[in-house]
């Protein structure tokens, strides 16, 4: 009989190897007419032919749940069961990108959890595009590397439950693997070590200036955050005009060329903005008065450097009122959040009713909070799967 | 809101509270949930037209207690 899986192959998993695509999905298969066509008394060498004709991969499609010809590969796979030899050439194979895939998937089915992640790994560097058949019938794009990634994380792919998978870190730690090395590290290393470059300069600059640095925070997200509130304000102030904007790229430039000096004050800048956001009372005080203090550094470098010497003077006028506005409306509003704010001169009052009129939204809009317990739970599931609450 | 019916004649009977405007495919999501199967293992049938995902329950005339056959994938 045709569908009866080769007598001498081996069990996988505890099962027989086509039990592990599921019974409906298996019975769909061998009813199918690309199996019944194509797929009748294929080898190992002709199922190569076959794999090289295929042209998109996917799972079942249409209404009537129609399965692809990569499935039917698939499940052909499963019953001749290839050596494990042919599968890793199937997957080392570069020029026919479908037969890889076809053979990636073989693998994640059936082999072993170190050969899934050495046989796997490697294909994460393969960016080809790929054509994948979408349940209703249509294509959509997607690359080589998605597909791995998705076999290697998700526990659903095309339709087949995938057998479980130990996670990486698992494998790393009781020695089975080694430690992933991603072809972008280098990239990354270079990135790495121009951050910590700046990072050691900030260190430097903390341990100067400091009251209470460490509240649990990284030091890369503080970076991080630092840099993008900079580049935010830089673009969203109105008061930076956009020649301030420059100078300040020249100046940093200028800095790197001239050593740390500059590089120090720049980085007071920055630590400056880095204590806005402890919104604790004792500092509101001293961080005005600290701010203050800079503000008027700043001007005194501004002259120093001597440009913008008028408009300096009031951009730092400006800048100590602006701050000082800053500190009483945290003060006053007793605001926890870490995150950039917007100038308050800006939509100072507006934000407050927003801010009230989504409170109040919040408590009808999920339906969650409904006196009947049934529809509130309804409302609640709803609200998880991300669908509107009901009308009643 | 309506409440709907699904009946798979092997054990599972379901029901569902759903709006009118929800699809298919938003009804298979609340069904998966309450039975434990996947979304996309359900199929939702009446005789013999199988209801297709993007339409919604209004367009298909599934009134409130009206029963549906519930077949899997």
């Amino acid at each position: 009989m045709a569908n009866r899986t080769d007598p001498a192959a081996k069990s996988i998993h505890g099962t027989n190897p086509q039990n592990l695509v599921e019974k409906i999905l298996r019975s769909k298969i061998y009813q199918n007419t690309y199996w019944k066509e194509q797929c009748f008394g294929l080898t190992a060498e002709t199922l190569v032919d076959k794999a090289m004709e295929l042209d998109h991969l996917g799972g079942t499609y249409g209404g009537s749940r129609k399965p692809t010809p990569f499935m039917c590969l698939v499940m052909k796979m499963l019953q001749i069961q290839p050596e494990k030899d042919i599968v890793v050439e199937f997957i080392k194979n570069e020029d026919y990108k479908y037969v890889r895939v076809l053979g990636a998937f073989y693998m994640r089915l059936t082999g072993s959890v170190t050969d899934v992640y050495q046989y796997l790994e490697p294909l994460y560097n393969d960016y080809r595009k790929l054509r994948r058949k979408l349940p209703d019938g249509k294509f959509c794009l997607t690359h080589v590397d998605e597909v791995i990634d998705e076999l290697l994380t998700r526990d659903y792919s095309c339709d087949i439950a995938l057998p479980r998978v130990q996670k990486r870190w698992t494998l790393e730690a009781s020695g089975i693997l080694e430690p992933r090395r991603s072809a972008l590290e280098e990239d990354f290393e270079e990135e790495e070590e121009k951050e910590e470059d700046e990072q050691a300069m900030d260190a430097y600059e903390a341990d100067a200036h400091e009251k209470d640095y460490y509240h649990g925070r990284s030091p890369t997200r503080e970076r991080d955050r630092d840099r993008k509130r900079d580049s935010y304000r830089y673009h969203r102030d109105r008061d930076y005009d956009r020649d301030y904007g420059r100078g300040r790229e020249r100046d940093r430039d200028r800095d790197r060329e001239h050593g740390r000096d500059r590089d120090r004050e720049r980085d007071r800048d920055r630590d400056r903005d880095r204590y806005r956001p402890r919104d604790e009372k004792d500092y509101g005080r001293e961080r005005e008065r600290e701010r203050d203090r800079d503000g008027r550094e700043r001007e005194r470098r501004d002259r120093d450097r001597g440009r913008r010497r008028s408009r300096s003077r009031s951009r730092s006028r400006d800048r100590r009122e602006r701050d000082r506005e800053d500190g009483d409306y945290r003060k006053r509003r007793a605001r926890g959040s870490a995150s950039p704010r917007r100038r308050p001169e800006e939509d100072g009052g507006a934000r407050e009713e927003p801010r009230k009129k989504k409170e109040k939204k919040e408590k009808k809009s999920d339906g969650t909070d409904h006196p009947d317990p049934e529809i509130a739970e309804a409302n609640r599931l709803r609200a998880s799967l991300g669908l509107a609450p009901l009308k009643l | 809101m309506i409440e709907v019916v699904l009946n798979d004649r092997l054990g599972k009977k379901v029901r569902v509270k759903c709006n009118e405007d929800d699809t298919i495919g938003d009804l298979k999501k609340l069904v998966a949930a309450q039975t434990g199967t996947r979304a996309d293992k359900i199929r939702i049938q009446k005789w013999y037209n199988i209801y297709k995902d993007s339409i919604t329950l209004r367009d298909y005339e599934i009134h409130d207690g009206m029963g549906l056959e519930l077949y899997y994938n």
